[in-house]
């Protein structure tokens, strides 16, 4: 039993990327293949196996022969072409799997096996498939010859007609109280020794939305794990409930996200503000960096339990870090002069800076609201910059306000937790290349506004059809030491992830990457009786 | 008291109306939208006029809102945009939750906050004590009054936010009670279930108005005590017992069913501090829902489901002050 914070808005992941939707899905979809939380590494699933071409654009996948979906119906290679007509028919999915704006062909060649060609070679290869659940032909393909595949599998939808090649089939859905799953009878997986599998003959997801009031039913027995994290502040009671042996606390050490700070990069999104001259400067970034002290910062934000970080991959991405990264000093006195280089400088003895034309250098810095570690951090941010003459005004607005800000370009600077879909970079290209769109400090760039982000551009274009794995890891760190000396994003610490679950619960495989942690892999998971 | 009655059911009305309308046009107008929110960050600006122009969002505020009351008095208030689903399937079931938990409370509050106001009201109109064993139980009566007092002083400064968090906390750390929900997941469903389901968030929502209630019948208990009918009846011979629960409670009930009205339809419309963190499905969760996520129809809609509970509570509370001081309704 576990509990989710918000009452699902579809079944159909192809439509809302949010978290419930993905533990959802985890129970009762399946991919072709699977990126294993713990390793890193891609694993076949649906998919038995494959061949590439040599010039690597071309995946011959064999699918496994006993695959089928819940309803019985077979598994076939018509159903993966299906399902990837239906995610480019939703236009948020599609961008997702598209390789310099390009889509995938895939094509059946038989009815187990399904040949898929990328538009140009592609170094993650089929670990972009792993964002594709294979839906049901048979059910569907009305529907998305309509033109309403984002319409399909939405709450008011039986349960008899979410028919999927998950673990799980939703038995029941009372909403705002639960979801109950029960086995897939035709699932397809089976353990080392043979055994059918899913363990579980049941799960029931119950909606709860207050994060306090999760904690205590887990700790009072009454679900079996957390979904999310366990925040620093409620540490303390679970790392209680785990000494007396009634709950496992588990620390996967720093996680994979960092929360970001950056400032609105887009020329002339200030229009006459006279801070645009110092506030899209470099230094200005630079100057942050060395004036937040990142041991108060872990300490206040996350009580401790969190590592300075100074870019956007953190130490827990072991493949893609590169410790070499440029780091930046907690050293306040540096950075006041580095911001006198950008004509910052307290002209009245007031302790506040000034710039040339003598008004004070002061920016509204927006976050989330009700999101402690971000409101936390921002205040942390504040005291630090304040120390060094700099002045923050606080905005804290709700999610959507906030991204519309973002979107609109009409901001100072921004913090907030962006994640990542997946640690290759390549599948992160969205950040990376001065076109993304998740390129939030100055998104969908026609031309690179900066030399150093068309150096990264390049770089990473580079990297993204490069298949030498030695080659990839070269050219990204050296994206990650440009990134680093123009920090047009500032991290300072990225947390440890702790996640709890009942004792009774076994062969849980808790991992760092955001979503269901424990949960990733639902069809081994089992209590004990 | 019939033109009255047409009186207030003319406001009752023109208040649904006020509230939809206002909060239609408040939620469209605050920052944000549901397509920025559903989207999240790193969402392409195409996707997003894309969605907005999908579900109708880049509208201007007067024709969306020309569309919503036309469809509105057909009884028609629009689909969910995160649901997409009308919102008029989504409120019932939320509604009557709420309704569950909602009137319990109040009669819960009623039975116990009335009783402990006349017990203390009579206190402190003197109408305890005396020599003797009389003048002991009087001491008696003094010290218990003293005590309700100070508790109620305690629970009104309590708001149910707190009370609903001690409670909640109790429950898991005693594990005498479920920590949130309305059913038990396993053999679950059943009257017993549900009421000790309820016992939380009746008690989160019930204890500070007991102290309400206290608190206005002492006060009007003590003013009662020194109306002339009242020492009339008591220099007739009357039993003291007889002229406290009958005569004089029932003239010391108009302050009480004054603010019934306004308790009915807070209580009503939701509570969302108490139904969120015991994870109660009603309409205040509901509505906390569909404001997160900017489904301004949602929102709407929750929004004139709590008004018509306001209206209606409003409505009975009148209705009561009529029958317990006539002149009200000849005003």
């Amino acid at each position: 039993m576990l509990a989710i914070r918000a009452e699902p808005r579809t079944f159909n992941s192809l439509t809302v990327p949010d978290t419930t939707t993905e533990i959802l899905a985890s129970l009762t979809q399946a991919k072709l293949v699977r990126i294993n939380r713990v390793t890193d590494e891609l694993e076949p699933w649906l998919a038995e196996s494959w061949t590439r071409s040599d010039d690597g654009l071309r995946y011959v996948v064999k699918l496994r022969p006993n695959a089928s979906f819940s309803d019985g119906h077979p598994l076939t290679a018509s159903d993966v072409v299906f399902s990837l007509a239906a995610a480019y028919a939703v236009r948020s999915v599609a961008i997702t799997l598209e390789v310099d704006g390009k889509r995938l062909r895939a094509e059946a060649t038989d009815p187990q096996t399904v040949t898929i060609t990328f538009p140009a070679t592609f170094a993650p290869g089929l670990r972009m498939l792993e964002r594709l659940p294979v839906l049901p032909r048979h059910k569907l393909e009305a529907t998305l010859s309509s033109g309403a595949i984002d319409k399909a599998l939405n709450l008011a939808t039986p349960p008899s007609e979410l028919v999927g090649p998950g673990p799980f089939v939703l038995k029941e859905y009372l909403p705002g109280q639960r979801l109950v799953y029960g086995r897939n009878p035709h699932y397809w997986r089976r353990d080392a020794a043979g055994g059918q599998l899913p363990y579980l003959d049941r799960v029931i997801v119950e909606i709860v939305p207050d994060t306090n009031t999760q904690l205590l039913r887990l700790e009072s027995g009454q679900t079996d794990m957390t979904t999310g994290e366990v925040p620093a502040e409620s540490y303390a009671s679970i790392k209680r409930a785990a000494d007396a042996n009634t709950l496992k606390l588990y620390d996967l050490g720093p996680g994979l996200n960092a929360n970001a700070l950056w400032f609105n990069l887009k020329p002339g999104s200030m229009g006459a503000d006279p801070r645009a001259a110092w506030l899209q400067r470099d230094q200005l970034r630079q100057a942050i960096s060395m004036a937040v002290d990142r041991k108060l910062f872990a300490d206040t934000v996350y009580l401790g339990a969190g590592v300075p970080v100074f870019g956007p991959i953190t130490p827990a991405n072991k493949r893609w870090y590169w410790s070499g990264t440029p780091q930046t000093p907690h050293d306040p006195a540096a950075a006041k002069a580095l911001l006198a280089t950008i004509g910052l400088a307290d002209r009245n003895g007031d302790g506040v800076l000034e710039d040339a034309g003598g008004k004070p250098a002061q920016f509204t810095l927006l976050t989330q609201k009700g999101r402690s570690p971000l409101e936390r951090g921002v205040a942390v941010i504040r005291d630090e910059l304040k120390k060094i003459g700099l002045v923050v005004d606080i905005a804290a607005l709700d999610g959507g306000a906030m991204i519309q800000r973002i979107v609109a370009s009409k901001y100072d600077a921004v913090y907030f937790n962006p994640t990542w879909s997946d640690t290759d970079p390549a599948a992160s290209a969205d950040f990376w290349l001065s076109s993304g769109s998740f390129h939030y400090w100055n998104a969908e760039q026609k031309t690179p506004a900066t030399r150093w982000e068309r150096q990264i551009d390049d770089l990473i274009v580079k990297q993204m059809h490069s298949i030498d794995e030695q080659e990839r890891k070269r050219l990204f760190d050296s994206v990650q030491t440009i990134f680093a000396e123009h920090l047009p994003v500032v991290y300072f610490v990225a947390p440890h992830i702790f996640v709890a679950a009942s004792t009774r619960v076994v062969n849980a495989t808790p991992a760092l990457w955001a979503g269901p942690q424990l949960l990733w892999s639902p069809d081994t998971v089992a209590v004990a009786r | 008291m019939l033109a009255y009655f047409a009186r207030r059911l003319v406001f009752a009305v023109f208040l649904v109306f006020a509230v939809s309308s206002a909060s239609l046009l408040l939620a469209r107008l605050a920052p944000g939208d549901y397509a920025s929110e559903s989207l999240g960050l790193g969402a392409r600006r195409e996707t997003i006029d894309e969605a907005r122009e999908r579900l109708g969002l880049n509208r201007s505020i007067a024709s969306q809102y020309r569309d919503w009351l036309v469809r509105a008095a057909h009884f028609d208030f629009g689909r969910s945009l995160q649901y997409d689903r009308p919102v008029s399937d989504l409120i019932p079931e939320s509604a009557k939750n709420t309704a569950i938990l909602a009137l319990t409370a109040l009669v819960v509050a009623t039975l116990i906050g009335l009783p402990l106001g006349v017990i203390t009201g009579k206190q402190q109109a003197g109408w305890a004590g005396g020599a003797g064993k009389a003048g002991r139980a009087g001491r008696a009566g003094g010290i218990i009054a003293g005590a309700i007092r100070s508790v109620s002083l305690v629970l009104l400064s309590l708001p149910p936010l707190l009370t609903s968090l001690f409670l909640v906390f109790a429950a898991a750390k005693t594990g005498l009670l479920p920590v949130g929900g309305m059913t038990s997941s396993v053999n679950g469903g059943t009257v017993g279930d549900l009421l000790s389901h309820m016992v939380v968030p009746v008690a989160a929502l019930a204890l500070p108005l007991v102290a309400m209630f206290e608190r206005l019948q002492s006060q009007a208990m003590s003013e009662t005590a020194g109306q002339p009918f009242v020492i009339a009846t008591l220099a007739r011979g009357v039993p003291l017992s007889r002229v406290i629960w009958r005569d004089a409670l029932k003239n010391a009930l108009r302050p009480v069913a004054s603010v019934y009205g306004l308790v009915i339809g807070t209580l009503l419309s939701g509570s969302f501090a108490v139904e969120t963190i015991t994870a109660w499905p009603g309409l205040g969760q509901l509505m906390l829902t569909a404001l997160r996520a900017r489904d301004i129809y949602l929102v709407t809609g929750c929004a004139a489901a709590g008004s018509i509970f306001l209206a209606a509570g409003t409505l009975v509370s009148d209705a009561a002050l009529a029958i317990v001081d006539p002149r009200t309704a000849e005003r």
